[in-house]
C-alpha cells in the first residue's frame, strides 16, 4: 500500500512574527521553519500503519514549499518516512487555500496513493480547508478527524472518527483521504539511525511546468486577498493577588467577577 | 456575491448557539449587499429545527429531512449545500468554525470554486466586497481578507463572535429535492457517545479550564465541573491534561485543540504557554489560579490569584452558588 502524508512547513509557534506591510505576507526571513505540529501526527499515523501492515507498504511525505524547506522535510524522513515529494515553484507564492489545494491535487495525481493522510489544521493559517478541498479535486472520499485506523488495506478503510461528544465508526473505499487528530498517538522522535538514514533518502522536486495546470495559481489564481493587517488589542498584565488560604483566594475572584458584572 | 447562506450544524434537531449568531449576521450582511439570507438544515430533525429558526430574520430556510445525511459521512451535506448555493446564485456561505463546520467549508469551497476564509470574528463590506476579519498566526495578527476571482465565498465563523438576535422572522420553509445521481462512499457504521450531552465548549459563555496543576482526572469532575455548573459554563483543559489522558481531546483548548471566546475564562493550574494562549486569548475576562506567581498566563490574564486551587475552587463554587441562591 502506498501511503502519502501531506505536510505543511510553518514558522515556529514560539517565534515572534512580522507581516510585511507591502506584501501583507509573513516575513519568513530569519524565522525557523518547522513541520506543522498537526502534521507530525499524520506522519505518526502513517508510520504506525506501515508497521502494522508491513510488506510493501511505503510512506511518502508530500509538501508544497520553497526549496529551502528541504531540511525540514528531512526531519519527516528521519522519523521513518521512505521518501518525499516537494512541489516547489516561485509561481506558487501567494496561493490561498483554493490555489494551494488545486496545485497540490494535480501533483498528488502524479505521485499516486492508496491512502492520503493529512493533519487537521495548519498552525499558522488555521483554515483547515485544504484537506477537504484536496479530496474534491482528487475525487476521493475525505474521512476526517480520525483518531484510530481500525483497518486499512484491500481497497477498504475503517476508522474511528472523533466527534465533539465521542466518535463514529466510518468505513469506505481506498483510495481515500483521511485527516487525523492528536489521539492517534504522540509523534515519535527521530532516532540517530533515522537521522543518518534520512540524508540518503530521495526528495523528488516537482515544478508547476510538470503539472500542466489549466488554471492560474499563486497570487493571480488566489480567490482571497489580504487587504489589511493590524495588531490585536494587547492584553494587559494581570492584577496579581496572593491568596493566604482558599477563602481569601475565592473572595478575590468573587469580588473581581462582581466588579466585571459576571456574577 | 450578494446572498448569504447559513449552514446549520445540528444533531437530531438540536443545534448550537452559533447557528443563531450566523442567522443574525447573515441578515445584516445580506441587507448591506442587497441580497437574501438563507439557511440550510439537513438530516433527521431538520423540520423541527427549521421551525425554531423562523424566529430569526431569514428569507428562506431550506430543509432536507433525509436519512442519508445521518447514514453517510459529509458527502450528502456537501451536495445539498452546493445545490442551494447554485440555486441562490453568487453568495457567501457561512459555517461555524467547528470540527464539522471546517469539514463542510473546505469541501463546499472547492465544489463552488470559492474563496475560503477561516475563524472569522467580524465582517466588513467595502464597495460590495465582503471582507473577513480574522486573527492569524496564533492571534498575533488580525487580517482583513477579501474574496476575489470568484462569485462565491465560504467563511468559517468563530462561535461567540457575533450576537444572536431573534426577530424579523417569517422565513419561508422550503423542502429541498435530493441532488440526483450522487453516490456516497463513507458509511457511518455506528456512533458512540463518550461525553454527556454538554453544551459545546466553543459556545459556552463561561469556560473553567484545568491543566497539569490538577494532577489527575478526578479534579475535573469533583472541582471544576461544580464551578462550571454554578457559573453556567463548560469544562475545558490544557493540552498537558489531554495528553495525560485525564480528559478526552475534545475538551482541549489551544493551538492544537479548540479555540474559545467565552465572556469568562477561568484557568486553574494552567501556566498559559503560547500553545494554550492561542485558544483562549480573545475571552472577555481571564482569571488564572496558580501556585506560581511567575507563570506566563500572568502576562495576559486579567486577574491572577496565587494560591492553592484545591482550596480556592471549592470555596469559589460555594460563593457563586450562595450568590445565585440570594439573587
Amino acid at each position: 500500500m502506498k501511503i502519502v502524508v501531506t505536510v505543511k512547513l510553518v514558522p515556529d509557534t514560539n517565534a515572534a512574527k512580522r507581516i510585511d506591510p507591502a506584501t501583507k505576507r509573513l516575513v519568513r526571513t530569519g524565522l525557523e521553519t518547522v513541520l506543522n505540529p498537526f502534521d507530525e501526527y499524520a506522519i505518526e499515523a502513517a508510520l504506525q500503519l506501515k508497521e502494522k501492515l508491513g510488506g510493501d507498504t511505503t510512506v511518502t511525505v508530500f509538501t508544497m514549499a520553497p526549496e529551502t524547506g528541504k531540511e525540514t522535510i528531512r526531519k519527516a524522513l528521519a522519523m521513518g518516512a521512505d521518501d518525499a515529494v516537494m512541489l516547489s515553484d516561485a509561481g506558487l507564492e501567494g496561493s490561498d487555500v483554493w490555489a494551494t489545494s488545486y496545485a497540490m491535487a494535480q501533483a498528488l495525481k502524479k505521485t499516486g496513493f492508496d491512502l492520503l493522510i493529512a493533519g487537521g489544521l495548519a498552525d499558522d493559517g488555521n483554515t483547515g480547508g485544504v484537506p477537504g478541498a484536496l479530496a474534491e479535486y482528487l475525487g476521493v472520499p475525505a474521512l476526517t478527524n480520525v483518531r484510530k485506523i481500525e483497518e486499512a488495506g484491500d481497497g477498504k478503510i475503517r476508522a474511528q472518527r472523533e466527534t465533539d461528544s465521542g466518535y463514529q465508526v466510518v468505513s469506505g473505499p481506498l483510495p481515500s483521504l483521511i485527516t487525523v487528530t492528536m489521539a492517534v498517538g504522540e509523534p515519535r522522535y527521530a532516532s540517530l539511525k533515522g537521522i543518518m538514514g534520512a540524508k540518503k533518502k530521495t526528495i523528488v522536486t516537482l515544478m508547476l511546468a510538470d503539472l500542466g495546470l489549466d488554471r492560474a495559481v499563486g497570487t493571480d489564481g488566489a480567490k482571497t486577498e489580504v487587504l489589511e493587517i493590524s495588531a490585536p488589542k494587547p492584553r494587559e498584565k494581570a492584577r496579581v493577588v496572593e491568596a493566604a488560604d482558599g477563602a481569601s483566594g475565592a473572595q478575590a475572584i468573587f469580588d473581581f467577577l462582581r466588579e466585571k458584572k459576571l456574577i | 456575491m450578494q446572498n448569504v447562506i447559513v449552514f446549520v450544524e445540528h444533531k437530531s434537531g438540536q443545534t448550537r448557539k452559533v447557528t443563531f449568531e450566523l442567522a443574525t449576521e447573515a441578515r445584516k450582511l445580506a441587507d448591506t449587499l442587497g441580497g437574501k439570507a438563507y439557511a440550510v438544515v439537513l438530516g433527521t430533525g431538520a423540520s423541527t429545527l427549521a421551525g425554531q429558526l423562523t424566529k430569526y430574520p431569514l428569507d428562506t430556510i431550506y430543509t432536507a429531512e433525509d436519512a442519508d445525511v445521518d447514514k453517510y459521512f459529509l458527502d450528502p451535506i456537501v451536495d445539498y449545500v452546493e445545490a442551494v448555493a447554485k440555486t441562490a446564485g453568487p453568495s457567501l456561505v457561512l459555517v461555524p468554525n467547528t470540527m464539522l463546520g471546517r469539514d463542510v467549508a473546505g469541501r463546499v469551497a472547492a465544489r463552488l470554486q470559492a474563496g475560503l476564509t477561516s475563524d472569522v470574528t467580524g465582517f466588513t463590506t467595502e464597495g460590495g466586497k465582503v471582507v473577513s476579519v480574522a486573527p492569524k498566526l496564533q492571534g498575533s495578527t488580525i487580517t482583513g481578507c477579501a474574496f476575489k476571482n470568484t462569485e462565491y465565498g465560504v467563511a468559517t465563523v468563530r462561535p461567540n463572535a457575533f450576537e444572536a438576535q431573534a426577530g424579523g422572522g417569517g422565513a419561508q420553509v422550503s423542502a429541498l429535492d435530493k441532488p440526483a445521481g450522487k453516490s456516497y462512499a463513507l458509511v457511518i457504521e455506528n456512533e458512540v457517545e463518550e461525553a454527556s450531552g454538554e453544551m459545546g465548549l466553543e459556545e459556552a459563555p463561561v469556560v473553567i479550564s484545568g491543566g497539569r496543576g490538577l494532577g489527575g482526572p478526578d479534579p475535573f469532575t469533583t472541582l471544576l465541573k461544580p464551578l462550571a455548573d454554578a457559573l453556567g459554563g463548560a469544562v475545558g483543559a490544557s493540552r498537558a491534561a489531554a495528553d495525560a489522558g485525564w480528559v478526552p481531546y475534545s475538551l482541549q483548548i489551544g493551538q492544537t485543540g479548540k479555540i474559545v471566546s467565552p465572556q469568562l475564562y477561568i484557568a486553574a493550574g494552567i501556566s498559559g504557554a503560547i500553545q494554550h494562549k492561542v485558544g483562549m486569548q480573545t475571552a472577555g475576562t481571564i482569571v488564572a489560579i496558580n501556585r506560581d506567581a511567575t507563570v506566563p498566563i500572568g502576562e495576559f490574564a486579567d486577574l491572577l490569584v496565587v494560591g492553592d486551587l484545591f482550596q480556592i475552587v471549592p470555596e469559589l463554587t460555594k460563593m457563586v452558588e450562595g450568590a445565585k441562591a440570594h439573587a
